[in-house]
């Protein structure tokens, strides 16, 4: 048995275990006591996550200590010892600076979706019981990136991959939302299995699932085993942070309620890919194909992403390819061993997505659940919160310079892929700014701009099936009349986050001697790497020049003048002429639809209704029980319970001792 | 004397109902004193831990058979499961005749009981016949097609020919049947290959294994709900039992000889049961399809050889008696309410019947491996032995289903508990205080074991050490 490393200090930390269990005792209560709560409910799940927030704040000290002795992998954080299922399956709590920077975003900027969520959630019949999922939420993704090992890392994986079918199915009454949680479930357990596979291949190596002991044997694995052990954690990120080919079931997860968007399928549970390949990242650098194939995944993702961002006219859809593709940023960043560039994108992005998901859904709030950009317009007069909360994301995801908080991480990013060796991911990455930067301002140009097009018929705005375009497809259900509830719970949230929407990238700023790379010192590998060859202002400008060519297409197809009065017109000639190939989102459904769900429909049709009564049953009835005597065996037992008992017995005993006498006979 | 109570209560119980005269039917009354028994039996086996009865012997010629009863290791497990799920299926439980089938309830309880309890082969095998009796007769007086009760028994009775032949050979050879849990069995000569597969036989009937399982979807399907929990929470359990304290105890060299076959058909299994279930529209074929494809797991892991496999193999026998019964007992609950188990026809009750839903859920998603429930504690503990054992294949074949599991038990859960309210469906009343009871501690024990299955992984009765270092032995040939 080897040693047994643990990472970070040992210890009780009261702060931790009461940040990790508050959210759950919350989801508890609110699940149990919903009828008896009515509207306090959003009050006590917002409570009990701004008081997780303040004790992950309190834990920042301990987080953040070295510590002395040497022998584990990293050299820094806290740990908790919980218990042990059984000798290699040991559970404990790890904060360090890579799970402390995780749980401030999901208490932080979870706490004000919670509060964001009073008001969006108000009149709704299970109030209560979406503040338990979402506190439910909460525990489980904590629950993760606390955990110091794979299997409760695995846990965590598995109850965010649940809450999240719970909460895209949250109005389980609409067949869409049912389907969608469904899709969104099994391909997450996908991405379970793939991870489960990696723990056998730690267990097999190391007798333990502790990250310590894996980590601290990563440069003696077996090249070949390592690549696989990082493929399969892989499949597992893939399918949690929707990178291809494990992608389809975000955009179809918009059918849950915009603020689960916010903070599940955009802030926090979809970059759980990223926090595992960064919490691995001694594995990752010791391999360079992982790294290789991660990379290129993630820069894939990225574009295509992007691609498929400019074809949509669901403000939510839209939202979800941008997250796709941004995730894509962060994954190349990791992947390629840039884990600050990528864990950075992940902060600022965390921000500025939650902020364009919290303002899209105070324009869908306004609007009854409408959700195409193509009936909005004109917002601009009627909401001018919402357009500054929106324009201020745009700004930050799009990366112009020095204004928003994206432009810094994507940056690390971008320029970390050229340093760590990869020009061509470095060139799509650049590519990738141009065309977000494009379809961004498409969203806000056609939602702002111009007049309001709600009242004109969706056919002359090339809507062909109003109810499936994700246009107010639940409106119906929602349009009683009921007071709202005060529209500042809603605006307060998305103010608070503007801030570091456009200012918290500047903690990146200063390469070497900026706070970020302070905070990150000891957190991950640092090799040497050679001067890149082109330097980071020469990036920067680049991705700039690249930023203002897609925002000047943007402006001079949806922007200028004849654009907004010829609107109408414009929008169905767009809609109209959309390549299949866009409005299929490549095919990946259909193919996963082909290959995988109809193959083994088939199999099971085919073994359930022939295989089985016919060919297993057939002959075992035709070879063992098919005589005649069986006939009147049976009619003759059709007669009174306690006959049949006894004679049944009887048989049974007379053969035992048949075959008793025999074997006897065979033992002398 | 406690074990000895755990067998003979319920029997004793069950024959006295039975006999009282039909005309004093009392459905309550009889549920009543059915709970009662449960309780007791319950109560008993918490404190029947490591306890043991033994009259001996009470057949001394030609081989010694003990009367001998022990709560010992995995059994003790094993009757505390049976305990809970009996009660909870008595408990809210409503059929017609209901005296007579309570009768048949207990009489199902003691005699599992002596099974598992059974210290010595020939009660073993007695108690296996002695078994299938109360779920033919549950088949044939309660069951939708007596056809069903008939393919249950010639199929199982065959079995349990096969472990009577076999015990009755054992003892030849061996000269007594007293040796459940002994570690000093060694067994030789030209017929133990016979006795080998006599056993294998049946217990790959009872469990079941692909190509012997297809007298288990109809009955599970047609027996009445409360009975079927407790057959596939438990006596199906009958056969993974035999192979871990007879063939894997007694004839390692023979079952690991067999260890390929084995694994192959639990494989097969596997996915054969998973891939089927995706397609049916019977509620409770699904769950029997589902139990084909989990057991199938078991199987492999058995034969596997390796101790941490071993391990999971008991904590998933446990989670999957667990998870099955309360999805037979929910399902019944649902199928009580609107007297159809079609997902055809089936569709919205969430809306109404939340409590309801909450329970198929939480059983559904033990049932699919969830991490943080008890049926995921099996799988991956299972599957990380069966790795380190070194059948990499197997492995990546045996996580596919975990995937068609997601899938086919959230379209049960959807179809039954999503989706629009279907118009033409009598959706009645929501989970009544007694069903809610009744599920209770099986959700209870789902969630525990699935958060920290310690203490079914830390006991060390000598049972469970002498499978364990037998497994030892047979890692190092």
């Amino acid at each position: 048995m080897p040693v047994h490393h643990v990472m970070g200090n040992e210890g009780n930390y009261p702060y931790l275990l009461a940040l990790w269990l508050l959210p759950l005792a919350g989801a508890i209560v609110n699940w149990a006591f919903g009828p008896q709560l009515k509207s306090a409910a959003g009050a006590l799940g917002s409570a009990a996550i701004g008081v997780a927030f303040v004790a992950t704040v309190l834990m920042w000290g301990a987080a953040t200590q070295s510590v002395p002795s040497t022998g584990g992998v990293n050299l820094v954080g806290a740990h908790q010892t919980l218990f042990s299922w059984l000798p290699g399956f040991d559970f404990g709590l790890l904060m360090d600076p890579l799970s402390l920077l995780w749980a401030l975003i999901i208490t932080g900027v979870g706490f004000l979706i919670h509060v964001y969520s009073i008001g969006y959630m108000d009149g709704d019949n299970a109030f209560a019981r979406f503040f338990a999922y979402m506190n439910f939420f909460v525990f489980a993704m904590l629950t993760l990136v606390l955990s110091d090992n794979f299997v409760g890392l695995l846990i965590g994986w598995g109850l965010v991959g649940l809450a999240s079918y719970f909460l895209i199915g949250f109005w389980f009454f609409k067949p869409s939302a049912v389907a969608a949680a469904r899709k969104a479930f099994v391909l997450n357990v996908v991405g379970d299995v793939g991870i489960m596979f990696a723990i056998f291949m730690i267990f097999a190596s190391v007798h333990s699932t502790g990250f310590g002991d894996a980590f601290a044997f990563a440069g003696s694995y077996n090249t070949g085993w390592l690549f696989a052990i990082c493929l399969t954690l892989f499949i597992g990120a893939a399918a949690k942070s929707a990178q291809i080919p494990l992608q389809t079931w975000l955009p179809d997860a918009m059918e849950g309620p915009t603020p689960v968007s916010a903070l599940i399928h955009a802030a926090t549970m979809v970059t759980a890919g990223v926090y595992l390949i960064a919490r691995c990242a001694p594995l990752w650098s010791q391999n360079q194909d992982a790294q290789m194939l991660v990379g290129v995944i993630g820069a894939l993702t990225a574009l295509l992403g992007a691609i498929l961002g400019c074809a949509q006219w669901d403000i939510k859809r839209i939202l979800a390819y941008s997250t796709m593709s941004q995730i894509g940023y962060m994954i190349m960043g990791v992947g390629v061993g840039a884990y600050e560039g990528g864990v950075a994108h992940f902060f600022t992005h965390a921000f500025f997505k939650a902020q364009l998901f919290l303002g899209s859904g105070i324009i869908i709030h306004a609007l009854n659940n409408e959700q195409d950009v193509r009936r909005m317009g004109g917002l601009i007069k009627t909401m001018p919160f919402a357009f500054v909360a929106m324009l201020t994301g745009v700004i930050a995801i799009s990366g112009i310079p020095y204004l928003g908080s994206g432009f810094f991480s994507k940056d690390l990013v971008i320029q970390g892929a050229l340093q760590h060796g990869h020009p061509w991911l470095y060139a799509i990455a650049l590519i990738t700014a141009g065309i977000t930067a494009y379809y961004m301002c498409r969203m806000l140009f056609v939602t702002f701009l111009g007049q309001y097009r709600g009242n004109v018929d969706p056919s002359d705005l090339g809507i062909r099936h109003p109810e499936l375009a994700g246009t107010s497809a639940h409106a119906a259900e929602h349009d009683e009349v009921h007071a709202h509830a005060p529209a500042w719970l809603m605006n307060v949230p998305v103010g608070i986050l503007i801030v570091p929407t456009v200012l918290i990238g500047w903690l990146m700023f200063g390469g070497e001697n900026s706070p970020w790379a302070h905070f990150f010192a000891q957190q991950f590998p640092h090799p040497a790497l050679p001067a890149a060859p082109i330097s980071e202002t020469l990036t920067a400008v680049i991705a700039f020049a690249l930023v203002i060519v897609g925002i000047a297409i943007a402006w001079a197809r949806y922007g200028v003048a004849p654009a907004q009065q010829n609107a109408v017109e414009r929008l169905r000639q767009e809609s109209v002429r959309m390549p299949a190939v866009l409005t299929n989102a490549f095919y990946f459904d259909y193919a996963i639809d082909w290959l995988f769900v109809r193959t083994s429909q088939l199999l099971g049709t085919l073994f359930g209704r022939f295989l089985d009564p016919q060919v297993i049953d057939g002959a075992v009835r035709e070879t063992a029980f098919s005589a005649q005597w069986l006939g009147t065996l049976v009619r003759s037992f059709q007669t009174g319970l306690l006959r049949t008992y006894a004679f049944l017995l009887v048989i049974g005993a007379t053969c035992f001792m048949v075959y008793y006498a025999v074997a006897m006979g065979a033992a002398k | 004397m406690i074990v000895l109570a755990l067998v003979l209560l319920p029997i004793l119980a069950g024959i006295i109902m039975l006999l009282i005269p039909a005309r004093e039917e009392n459905p309550v009354l009889a549920k009543g004193a059915g709970t009662v028994i449960a309780l007791i039996e319950f109560a008993l086996a918490l404190g029947a831990r490591d306890s043991e009865f033994s009259l001996r012997p009470w057949l001394s010629r030609p081989f010694e058979s003990s009367f001998h009863f022990g709560a010992t290791g995995i059994s003790f497990w094993i009757v505390l499961l049976l305990a809970v799920v009996t009660f909870s299926a008595i408990l809210a439980m409503s059929v017609p005749r209901q005296r007579q089938f309570v009768a048949q309830m207990l009489l199902l309880e003691g005699t599992m009981m002596g099974v598992f309890l059974a210290k010595d082969l020939l009660l073993f095998a007695l108690f296996w016949d002695l078994m299938l009796l109360p779920v033919f007769f549950g088949l044939l007086g309660w069951g939708e097609h007596p056809a069903t009760a008939w393919r249950y028994f010639i199929y199982n009775f065959a079995g349990g020919l096969a472990l009577l032949l076999a015990t009755a050979t054992f003892g030849v050879l061996f000269g007594s049947t007293d040796v459940i849990g002994r570690t000093d069995v060694h067994v030789v000569g030209s017929w133990v290959p016979w006795i080998f597969i006599g056993f294998a036989f049946a217990f790959l009937v009872k469990t079941p294994v692909w190509p012997l399982h297809t007298w288990m979807p109809p009955t599970y399907s047609n027996t009445p709900p409360p009975m079927v929990a407790v057959v596939s929470a438990v006596q199906s359990k009958a056969g993974l039992y035999g192979l871990i304290v007879i063939c894997m105890a007694f004839m390692p060299d023979y079952l690991k000889a067999y260890a390929g076959v084995l694994i192959v058909l639990g494989v097969i299994s596997l996915l054969y049961g998973a891939v089927v279930s995706l397609v049916q529209n019977d509620t409770k074929r699904i769950v029997a399809y589902s139990s084909l494809s989990h057991l199938g797991l078991i199987v492999v892991a058995i034969c596997s050889f390796n101790a941490i496999a071993l391990q999971g193999a008991l904590i998933y026998i446990i989670a999957h008696g667990l998870f099955s019964a309360g999805m037979f007992l929910t399902l019944g609950y649902v199928e009580a309410r609107e007297d159809t188990r079609s997902l055809v026809r089936l569709g919205g009750l969430g809306a109404v019947n939340p409590k309801l839903a909450g329970a198929l859920c939480i059983t559904s998603l033990a049932a699919l491996g969830l991490p943080g429930l008890a049926g995921f504690v099996g799988e991956i503990v299972i599957l990380t032995g069966v790795f380190q054992a070194g059948f990499i294949w197997v492995t990546i074949l045996a996580l596919i289903p975990i995937v068609i599991a997601a899938a086919y038990m959230l379209r049960l859960f959807q179809g039954v508990m999503n989706g629009p309210e279907v118009e033409d469906l009598p959706v009645r009343r929501d989970l009544t205080w007694l069903e809610g009871i009744a599920l209770a501690p099986i959700v209870l024990a789902l969630v525990v074991l699935g958060v920290n299955p310690h203490a079914l992984t830390t006991f060390d009765p000598a049972q469970y050490n002498a499978t364990q270092t037998q497994v030892a032995q047979g890692v190092a040939r």
